[in-house]
């Protein structure tokens, strides 16, 4: 098929390891047919921690996001080698189921992507699926805790019968994110799910995540810059498939070490 | 000369006409390297001048040969006024018909009378005479059209416009036609079924429970009610289409599940076209099929457990109407799922579904308001389907439920009563057409739902 001995990338500068990791991967390589999308990335996700990924289109940063809950399964092509561990757990075991998986690690799209169910359908289709509730009352009490967790309560609590096509765009994205809350992952992956909302909607998302954060470790791709400087407390940066740089946020906007973070941040390419 | 010599002359002359309306947009900005001064390109010079030398010209050619026959035969019989003065309409019409014949060379001219045969080469020569005149006429008009665009053609004649308009004017011509042929058909149907409700009660039609429109012709004629309750039909129709679309909806959702969530792309590629094999069969074919191996098969089934089967069964014929169905279900609902986009199907992985929990509730109930049109598609097609419920489903007018026995539907009557000898003042013939209003009136309404539905989903997603 092709040339299975993974291309030696440069090393990726500053530290990716962190103690008690969520995640932590070793080596990860994907390949899409004869694409080599992702070359030896290392790096751990913390605990109670904003990972922003950033970097160029068509740098790897979503292809490695969709590795950590095996999402790259259904594309066909794609082929992931290396070793992700969850939890200290290789997720590609074979032990390791992947539904059970994806209840733990859950994900928002770049584009709203709500079921075509009601409001209340769409955050109870977890739980039920996982059978998280007991009785009606139970679920009652998710679908309202996940709503109000994502700051969408106040906006819906008197029409959870409607559609939830019906929303606004910002609305609907917020809706997904509680959907994915009512099933209590331990990792929420986010895929610029700000990119399709505007100014004021991307400022409520943001402040969900750092609300999130106390409870998830959360991991999200951005386009924005600015984003990134505002939500996480780390940043990876990726450049055609490879990690080049991982490093507090802080520390990476103002002072990047590796020459191709500074160029992007300074907005020299990109 | 013929007509089809006329209508090659003009095509001849809008070859040349093309070719002077661009030579002459080339002369006049002085040659090739003048053409970015032209307005258009020098080909819609020729083609603007090649319309106007043939399209005026073609409808005059049209407009003369529709009133040619009329405008002759009047003259040939003013040349024999004695003969046609006193003559009734029958005897004209013969008259017409013997002069016609005599001038296309189909019957011998000693067998017809003297008068005729005056007529009749009065017509031919007149003919002859009409069409040189029309030859000059077609030629003389699209030369003026050749040199009237040809004048008017200068640098700044916006020519690919013009050209353009005529272009939009046939596209309308075209999509007209197919409107106007429907209301035609609808127009005819309603007419007669009409004149059907004058001679009988059009709520003993419609609520009548007994079927049997044989009319005695002479009075002491035996066996002929003349009895047109269509409700024997109409269950009839319904109890065959029901059976189609309980083996066709089932079967055929399911195999376009399988096609497009499950299959890789080599069973893909080995069953999407075997499927459409299926809905390639002539239902002529389909017919023969259920009438000679599905009933007998069914016949003697039931025998053997004690079911009184008729051989000629609504079940037989209900069968095979499915089977013909499945690849129509199959193949919308297959475009349906398709157009689900992955983004949800993504959502629902994310949480954890598998892909069956996500076909189930999230795939289907996106997908469901095309599916329903589709099977509503369906339903309309087992409705109107013919030549397997003539073959299969028998002629008997029983009004049951009961899938064994025989039935018949609304076009197998609808067949059956205009095969063979018609008179078309007798209610026998003309209930044809009040069924055939029915049938078209139901199916229409289903179709209208089915579409409103189908393109009320699409736009969900596009």
């Amino acid at each position: 098929m092709n040339d299975s001995i993974p291309q030696a990338g440069p090393e990726t500068v500053g530290n990716v390891r962190v103690p008690e990791p969520v995640f932590s991967c070793t080596d990860v390589n994907v390949h899409y047919g004869d694409k080599h999308a992702i070359k030896n990335v290392n790096i751990d996700i913390a605990r109670q921690e904003v990972l922003a990924m950033i970097g160029p289109s068509g740098c790897g940063k979503s292809t490695f996001l969709r590795c950590l809950n095996r999402m790259n399964d259904t594309i066909p092509s794609a082929r992931v080698t290396g070793r992700i561990a969850l939890d200290g757990n290789d997720i590609h075991d074979k032990r390791q189921d992947v539904v059970q998986l994806r209840a733990r690690v859950g994900m928002v799209f770049q584009k709203p992507n709500p079921f075509p169910k009601s409001i209340y359908e769409n955050v109870a289709y977890g739980p039920r699926i996982h059978g998280l509730a007991a009785d009606r009352a139970e679920l009652d009490d998710i679908v309202g805790s996940s709503l109000r967790r994502a700051g969408l309560w106040d906006e819906v609590k008197d029409r959870l019968n409607q559609p939830g096509t019906s929303l606004s765009g910002g609305q609907q994205q917020r809706l997904c994110i509680a959907r994915t809350i009512a099933v209590n992952p331990e990792v929420i992956l986010m895929d610029e799910p700000c990119s399709a909302l505007d100014p004021i909607a991307t400022a409520k998302i943001e402040d969900l995540i750092d609300e999130l954060r106390e409870s998830y470790a959360i991991c999200i791709v951005t386009h924005s810059m600015q984003q990134a400087a505002r939500v996480s407390q780390r940043t990876a940066y990726f450049h055609l498939g490879d990690l080049v740089e991982v490093g507090e946020t802080n520390k990476i906007f103002t002072n990047p070490r590796a020459k191709l973070t500074e160029d992007y941040i300074t907005g020299r390419f990109g | 000369m013929n007509p089809s010599l006329v209508i090659l002359l003009l095509l001849a002359l809008v070859v040349v006409a093309f070719q002077v309306g661009k030579a002459r947009s080339i002369e006049i900005v002085g040659g090739a390297r003048g053409v970015r001064d032209l307005h258009s390109l020098p080909g819609h010079y020729g083609l603007l001048t090649a319309m106007w030398c043939g399209l005026p010209a073609l409808a005059v050619f049209c407009i003369w040969m529709l009133a040619q026959d009329a405008i002759i035969t009047h003259f040939a019989l003013s040349s024999i006024p004695s003969a046609v003065a006193h003559l009734s309409p029958a005897e004209r019409s013969l008259l017409l018909n013997d002069l016609h014949n005599i001038v296309n060379g189909r019957i011998d001219p000693a067998t017809v009378a003297e008068s005729t045969r005056i007529a009749a080469a009065s017509y031919q020569s007149l003919r002859e005479t009409a069409h040189l005149a029309l030859a000059v006429l077609i030629a003389v008009i699209a030369l003026l059209g050749l040199l009237y665009v040809r004048r008017r053609i200068r640098a700044d004649l916006r020519a690919r416009n013009s050209y353009e308009q005529v272009v939009e004017w046939a596209l309308f011509a075209c999509s007209g036609i197919a409107v106007l042929t429907t209301i035609g058909i609808v127009l005819s149907i309603v007419f007669e079924a009409v004149r059907f409700f004058q001679l009988i009660p059009i709520t003993d039609f419609l609520f009548g429970l007994h079927w049997s429109p044989q009319m005695a012709i002479r009075a002491d004629q035996v066996g002929s009610s003349g009895a047109f309750g269509a409700v024997p039909l109409f269950t009839g129709t319904l109890l065959i289409s029901a059976i189609a679309m309980v083996v066709a909806a089932p079967i055929g959702l399911l195999s376009a599940i399988y096609l497009a969530e499950y299959a890789d792309r080599r069973a893909r590629s080995v069953i999407k076209p075997l499927l459409e094999v299926l809905a390639g069969v002539p239902t002529v074919v389909y017919g023969f099929f259920a009438a000679l191996t599905v009933g007998p098969i069914l016949r003697s089934v039931g025998e053997t457990i004690g079911l009184n089967v008729a051989s000629e069964s609504a079940l037989a014929a209900g069968l095979i109407m499915g089977v013909m169905i499945i690849p129509f279900v199959s193949s919308l609902a297959d475009d349906m799922i398709t157009a689900v986009p992955q983004s949800l199907r993504d959502g629902a992985y994310a949480l954890g579904a598998t892909r069956s929990e996500t076909i189930k509730q999230v795939v289907l109930r996106a997908a469901l308001p095309g599916i329903v049109g589709g099977l509503l598609l369906a339903v309309s097609r087992a409705i109107g389907e013919t030549m397997i419920v003539v073959m299969a489903a028998g002629l008997a007018a029983n009004l049951t439920a009961n899938p064994f026995e025989a039935v018949t539907t609304v076009t197998v009557q609808i067949v059956t009563l205009l095969v063979g000898d018609q008179e078309f003042d007798s209610p026998k013939t003309l209930a044809a057409f009040a069924l055939g209003l029915v049938l078209f009136l139901v199916t229409l309404v289903l179709n209208v739902i089915a579409l409103y539905v189908v393109r009320k989903y699409r736009e969900q997603y596009e």
